[in-house]
């Protein structure tokens, strides 16, 4: 499962063809590639935000969040993530069809799982969180994950290039606005009970 | 598109006052940017205004909403309609004169705010800052402007009214409207007066004036703009004429409801801030009933992409409308509203529509309009458009991103409070923690700039007579 990771990263194109090329058992075991990359994150910012805490502004104290707390939206991060992958990777499927490709529910999600891998990578960003290096750093990752994408799913999918291009675009379309429920879900959560108890 | 016309002037259609409009479209484009990257600048940079009160972010930020939503805005959806309208009714303009007036009328408009504004000569309402003198003349080259579109379609030559067309005569009616119950004001001198309206009442009206700005100015006149040059850039028929006009029945009826949801948590009564956002989350269905229909038309067109930039603006465009007609109505929930007013996070919002959706679709509308108005085969540069499509994205992605991560920050850091119900931050302590972000997005504002700018190198280029346009690169990129 690691050569995917590297071979993403290095050389995505050989990469995505191989995968291309699996059957859909095989398909099925990458399932598992995203539910383990996850973790990486999930402890990473539970690491960050418990032991080593961030600053805001020029001379603000150190915030850290109590373990109590980190647990609980830590956990919800992870299955927010997992769920996001499955979201997106079921769009995938469900829109196949309008460009003309052939897929299944697990193709689109193992397409999804392995598109977020600069993601998860990124995330180990947590273990020490400097707010604007750490949003950077997340942009590059946003942006290599979107070039995986566009390179994968015509390659995956088996279209030509251009139309995996509107296919492409209107899976970003589709990420954004999920992206725009996360932050309401969010905001609402910190409402209703999941507000991160700092400590003092 | 060489088969539309041969000549400079078409022989049964007005060409002139579309040019004018098209060619007024870019230079206002560069003008209300370069004011907003300016006014992002100082809020950087403070010091950046000169202590002259004549740039001060007070006074130019008016200019620039007034510059890009009704200068740069204003002129594409002139531009555009007054040649859609010609194209789809097949007949000339009612009137060459009254068109013309439209035009300097227009431009009038703009040039007396531009005056006016910086000399800080304002009604301090939100999009109408405009002094009622600018009002009344705003209010007669409107009239005017409906003559014109509406008496063109009476006399058209084909029975149907493509759908393009009422989604236009919807946005010139209700700006009309909107225009003069939200300008009734009573005038104390010639560059002051006071609005009719007190108060609470006073405010309402302000918001169902400026919500409805954005939704039928800003979305149902660009609907029109889509719903004409998608399905001609594309080469189809539209995707479901059916669900256009459902859709824009659906657009008409809910949006004048949505307003109060800019009043959450204010002296507005309850029971209007709830019936603002409800009707703002219905809102969402015929938003997005425009972006299935413009993206279910553009799929079948996905063998043009590799050599037709033009088609990715209107993707993307679509792309960024479905993001932000869904981001608004979360965003008037009132328990989300509670975290993002007032924060960069609405201005963010504004901005995904404003340079993703409104921006893009009037700079594709453009490039297809340029050429045809110019009499020339195509744009003088397939790769300079190419150029311009990849600043204006990166540039509005960059936008949307900072100004996200500020509005949660500033919202987070504002409710904060300590054990004991303190505040835990000062304001001027989320404003620190905001540079970064506004550095940002003085950059990605600075790349849609300087993307302008490459797009009125090309306007010039195609319009001059004696320049041949360049050909076609062999095997561009598809992405």
């Amino acid at each position: 499962m690691i050569q995917h990771t590297f071979g993403l990263l290095v050389k995505p194109s050989t990469q995505w063809k191989t995968v291309a090329a699996m059957d859909d058992s095989a398909l099925r075991t990458l399932l598992l590639y995203p539910c383990l990359l996850a973790i990486l994150p999930a402890v990473a910012w539970y690491y960050g935000t418990t032991q080593i805490g961030w600053t805001v502004g020029d001379h603000g104290e150190t915030i850290r969040l109590t373990t109590a707390s980190a647990r609980q939206i830590c956990i919800l991060f992870y299955i927010t993530m997992l769920a996001c992958v499955a979201v997106i990777g079921y769009f995938v499927h469900w829109m196949a069809e309008t460009y003309g490709a052939q897929s299944t529910t697990i193709r689109g999600i193992v397409i999804i799982g392995l598109t977020a891998t600069p993601l998860f990578l990124a995330g180990a960003v947590g273990f020490y969180p400097i707010l604007w290096l750490d949003m950077l750093i997340g942009v590059v990752a946003v942006c290599w994950s979107v070039y995986l994408m566009y390179l994968g799913i015509p390659i995956v999918m088996n279209i030509p290039e251009e139309r995996g291009f509107l296919f492409s675009s209107a899976v970003l379309a589709i990420a954004m606005v999920i992206l725009i429920c996360l932050m309401v879900g969010s905001v609402i959560l910190w409402d209703f009970g999941a507000a991160p108890a700092f400590t003092d | 598109m060489s088969e539309l016309n041969t000549a400079l002037e078409h022989p049964t259609y007005n060409y002139k006052v579309v040019r004018q409009f098209a060619v007024m479209t870019v230079v206002w484009g560069i003008v209300g940017m370069l004011v907003g990257v300016v006014i992002a600048a100082q809020l950087a940079w403070p010091a950046l205004n000169f202590d002259l009160p004549w740039l001060h972010f007070g006074r130019l930020r008016p200019l620039h909403t007034n510059a890009v939503i009704f200068a740069f805005g204003g002129s594409a959806l002139f531009a555009t309609s007054y040649y859609i309208v010609q194209r789809t009714c097949q007949a000339r303009l009612i009137s060459d004169k009254l068109a013309a007036f439209t035009f300097w009328g227009w431009q009038a408009v703009i040039v007396s705010a531009a005056i006016t504004l910086p000399l800080g000569i304002t009604t301090s309402k939100e999009y109408a800052e405009l002094e009622w003198p600018i009002d009344i003349l705003i209010t007669v080259v409107w009239v005017v402007y409906a003559i014109v579109f509406f008496g063109t379609i009476m006399k058209r030559k084909t029975s149907h009214i493509y759908v393009a067309n009422w989604f236009l005569g919807a946005y010139i009616l209700a700006v009309a409207i909107l225009h003069i119950i939200n300008s009734m004001e009573i005038p104390v001198t010639m560059t002051k007066s006071y609005s009719v309206y007190a108060g609470t009442v006073d405010a309402m009206v302000q918001w169902w004036y400026g919500h409805n700005a954005v939704g039928f100015f800003l979305t149902a006149g660009f609907l029109g703009m889509m719903y004409y040059f998608v399905p001609k850039q594309a080469d189809r028929p539209v995707y479901s004429y059916r669900l256009s006009i459902v859709h824009f029945w659906a657009l008409v009826a809910v949006y004048i409801w949505a307003g109060p949801h800019h009043l959450h948590y204010t002296a507005l009564p309850n029971w209007a801030q709830s019936l603002g956002m409800v009707m703002s989350i219905i809102l969402l269905a015929p938003s997005w009933g425009g972006m299935i229909n413009g993206m279910m038309t553009l799929s079948g067109a996905w063998d043009k992409l590799r050599t037709d930039p033009i088609l990715r603006f209107l993707v993307v465009s679509l792309s960024f409308y479905g993001m932000s007609t869904f981001e608004g109505p979360m965003m008037s929930i009132r328990t989300v509203n509670a975290l993002s007013h007032y924060t960069d996070w609405t201005i963010g919002h504004v901005h995904s529509g404003a340079l993703g959706w409104v921006a893009m679709i009037s700079i594709g509308a453009i490039y297809h309009l340029i050429p045809i108005l110019f009499a020339k085969p195509r744009m003088y540069s397939t790769s300079l458009i190419n150029t311009h499509f990849w600043m204006a994205t990166i540039g509005t992605v960059l936008y949307i991103v900072s100004m996200w991560v500020n509005g949660i920050l500033q919202g987070l850091m504002w409710r904060a409070y300590n054990q004991d119900g303190t505040l835990t931050y000062s304001f001027v302590e989320a404003v620190a923690a905001s540079y970064p972000g506004y550095v940002v997005r003085f950059l990605g504002g600075a790349i849609f700039f300087s993307g302008m700018l490459i797009m009125a190198y090309n306007v010039y280029m195609t319009s001059r007579r004696d320049v041949e346009s360049q050909a076609l690169p062999a095997t561009a990129n598809a992405v």
